[in-house]
């Protein structure tokens, strides 16, 4: 299966998601899960950016919490709400929310 | 164009994730699909009329208006909204009530399906 | 358009949050959702509970009598009478030490179906049958 899954946490859905596996796994990054992206722990990035390629951030919860663009790891692109629609609709066939 | 059916459970005031529902409803129909919302647990608290609009919080009416004008069809878990005290003729126009089958029965002609569950 | 098959998925807790109810409460109502379809289309969900979602479906509970709501147990019962496929991933019961016979049963209502303690696999595999996964 093509799963889009949002993560909307920063702590709370890493055990369901270690779990997950599809033929082709994005995580579309929104609300805390931007901290994902942007934030080192320990130095270390968050093990979720080694879970797939397919890896998005929504700029709107990146811009309100203060953090900037050039804060997000390379890995993952930055999109917009009309992004994310596409990406439901064109890129994966099922989608959740954690 | 597709059917997106968001099932939103989280409630207007103290959530962010109600937000996030309607700004994706709004890019949806924005892009020409069509957009079923199912509101359930502390989401219904959302359907009722005259919020006011304090800059601390959330505000859901004027939203919800204006995504129902756009065609958006709007749902609310009647057991749960009358559960919080709020009766129909409380409610916003053109939000309709009805039970949890309403949404199974939308999801069952949807292309996709986004679960955004409470808490 | 026939049947669409859904995988409800929980991995809350009950007892504190609603959601963990409401994935079965919703379950549950695929049993009227015809009422609202075309003549031959069906909705099926599979219920599944993972994660911290086993922790709340044990035996003996008593909601109605502490708190006056219905208990997790009895909505449990309820979708084994309206033959619903339940699946508890049994890799997470073992995790928190809870034996399978905890695992409530309605046999006194009468109901033939059963709780089925699955493999986290087989809860993957319902999710990969399943046009729509639901998280609750």
């Amino acid at each position: 299966m093509k799963l889009g899954v949002f993560v909307s946490d920063f702590k709370l859905t890493v055990d369901t998601l270690e779990r997950l596996t599809a033929e082709k796994l994005g995580l579309i990054l929104v609300q805390n899960g931007v901290y994902h992206a942007t934030t080192k722990e320990n130095g270390k990035s968050s093990p979720l950016l080694e879970k797939t390629t397919n890896l998005y951030a929504l700029s709107e919860d990146i811009q309100i919490r203060g953090l900037k663009v050039a804060d997000v790891d390379k890995r993952v692109k930055v999109v917009n709400y009309s992004d994310v629609v596409d990406l439901i609709f064109n890129d994966y066939d099922k989608i959740a929310w954690l | 164009m597709g059917i997106l059916t968001i099932g939103c459970y989280p409630g207007l005031v103290g959530n962010m994730s109600y937000d996030f529902c309607l700004k994706l409803a709004d890019a949806a129909v924005g892009k020409g699909h069509k957009v079923n919302i199912w509101f359930s647990g502390n989401a219904t608290g959302s359907i009722k009329s005259h919020q006011k609009h304090l800059k601390d919080y959330s505000t859901g009416e004027k939203h919800l208006q204006a995504l129902i004008a756009k065609g958006v069809e709007i749902c609310t878990c009647e057991a749960c909204t009358v559960a919080r005290g709020i009766q129909k003729t409380e409610g916003i126009e053109g939000v309709q009530w009805n039970a949890m089958h309403w949404y199974l029965a939308k999801v069952h002609a949807s292309d996709r399906v986004l679960l955004i569950g409470g808490e | 358009m026939g049947d669409v098959k859904l995988a409800m998925i929980v991995q809350k807790p009950q007892y504190k949050g609603e959601t963990s109810r409401l994935a079965i409460t919703h379950a549950i109502s695929y049993q009227t959702v015809e009422i609202l379809l075309e003549d031959g289309d069906t909705v099926t969900p599979k219920l599944c509970f993972v994660g911290e979602g086993v922790l709340g479906i044990q035996k003996g509970q008593n909601a109605m009598e502490l708190y006056g709501i219905t208990s997790t147990e009895s909505h449990m019962k309820n979708t084994l009478l309206v033959d619903l496929d339940v699946l508890v991933c049994k890799e997470d019961l073992d995790r928190y030490g809870i034996p399978e016979d905890a695992m409530p049963d309605a046999d006194e209502m009468g109901a033939d179906k059963k709780i089925q303690v699955v493999p986290y696999a087989e809860i993957q595999k319902a999710m990969e049958e399943a046009k729509h996964v639901l998280f609750f």
